[in-house]
């Protein structure tokens, strides 16, 4: 996968993220995987179908979904309700939206389908034929993933 | 000690959100994301704006503003949404009251269709994330008008 296409995933992230949660992110090591990634408990994905193909996946465990929600929303929100969830969702959209602005700029062409939200223990994601560039943010409220594999439509 | 009665005009500035008379500018919130809605909700309320309805598309949104007309001075919309789309519902608005006054909220990278609606009749647009200074900043300029 060329790094070019996960750049703009993690630049918007990191805006995105610093904007929100209004306190300082750091991006860790970039890495790669071809075989299954584990999920950590709480993930948004969203699909690209054009000249490029594939999924980002935004993926956190419970706590920092919480947390992150919680300052989202200016309350402490305990519990992965409807509220948590829609936030979680609206946070992917907006990283999203910046980053496929970004790739769009660069000419490339493709729609995305609307974040979904996959809740649950030992979760794995495989992609056939494709790897996966993984970069995590470090917050004040958790650690985040940005877990992007995506490819040119052959 | 001073207390606030000592100084009853300096703090005494009017809120945002309510017209010269005094009574609330009246806001139909038009969102599918229940988190942006609450979002909005709770920055209008904060200066005063008084959320009347909200609704979860395009359709929904049309059909209380015809329902809620002429009790609605402001409706927030969002662009893309399930059933009936926030241009669509705009048009659909401005057809049936020339003089909505409707605003646009974005998500980045959609400034064509962004600029479709200003055309059609929007009045202005917020680009998300959104942040309390953006949102009353453009609620200002749409009611001041």
């Amino acid at each position: 996968m060329r790094v070019e296409y996960i750049n703009p995933f993690v630049e918007s992230a990191f805006n995105v993220l610093k904007e929100v949660l209004q306190g300082e992110v750091k991006r860790g090591e970039l890495y790669l995987k071809s075989t299954s990634i584990p999920v950590m408990g709480v993930a948004a994905i969203v699909g690209l179908a054009g000249d490029v193909e594939g999924r980002v996946l935004f993926d956190m465990d419970k706590p920092t979904a919480l947390r992150v929600a919680s300052v989202m929303n200016g309350e402490e929100l305990k519990t992965m309700d409807e509220l948590v969830k829609a936030t979680i969702t609206e946070l992917a959209n907006m990283i999203t939206a910046q980053a496929v602005t970004k790739l769009h700029e660069l000419g490339f062409k493709f729609d995305l389908t609307p974040p979904a939200i996959f809740t649950g223990e030992n979760m794995e994601v495989s992609d056939q034929d494709v790897e996966a560039l993984i970069v995590p943010m470090e917050t004040a409220q958790g650690k985040l993933e940005i877990n992007v594999a995506i490819r040119e439509r052959g | 000690m001073k207390t606030k009665e000592d100084f009853p005009e300096i703090n005494a500035r009017r809120p945002d959100g309510l017209k010269p008379e005094g009574t609330p500018y009246r806001v139909l919130i038009v969102d599918d994301s229940m988190f942006v809605a609450k979002q909005l909700n709770q920055i209008l309320s904060s200066e005063g704006y008084q959320v009347v309805a909200t609704a979860g598309d395009g359709l929904e949104g049309y059909e209380k503003y015809k329902e809620l007309f002429p009790n609605v001075d402001v409706v927030t919309m969002d662009i893309t949404m399930p059933k009936m789309d926030g241009l669509t519902a705009l048009q659909k608005i401005m057809e049936f009251d020339k003089n909505a006054k409707v605003i646009m909220i974005s998500a980045l990278g959609k400034q064509d269709l962004v600029k479709q609606a200003l055309v059609a009749g929007a009045k202005n647009y917020i680009v998300k994330p959104l942040d309390r200074k953006k949102v009353l900043e453009r609620f200002l300029s749409v009611v001041a008008k």
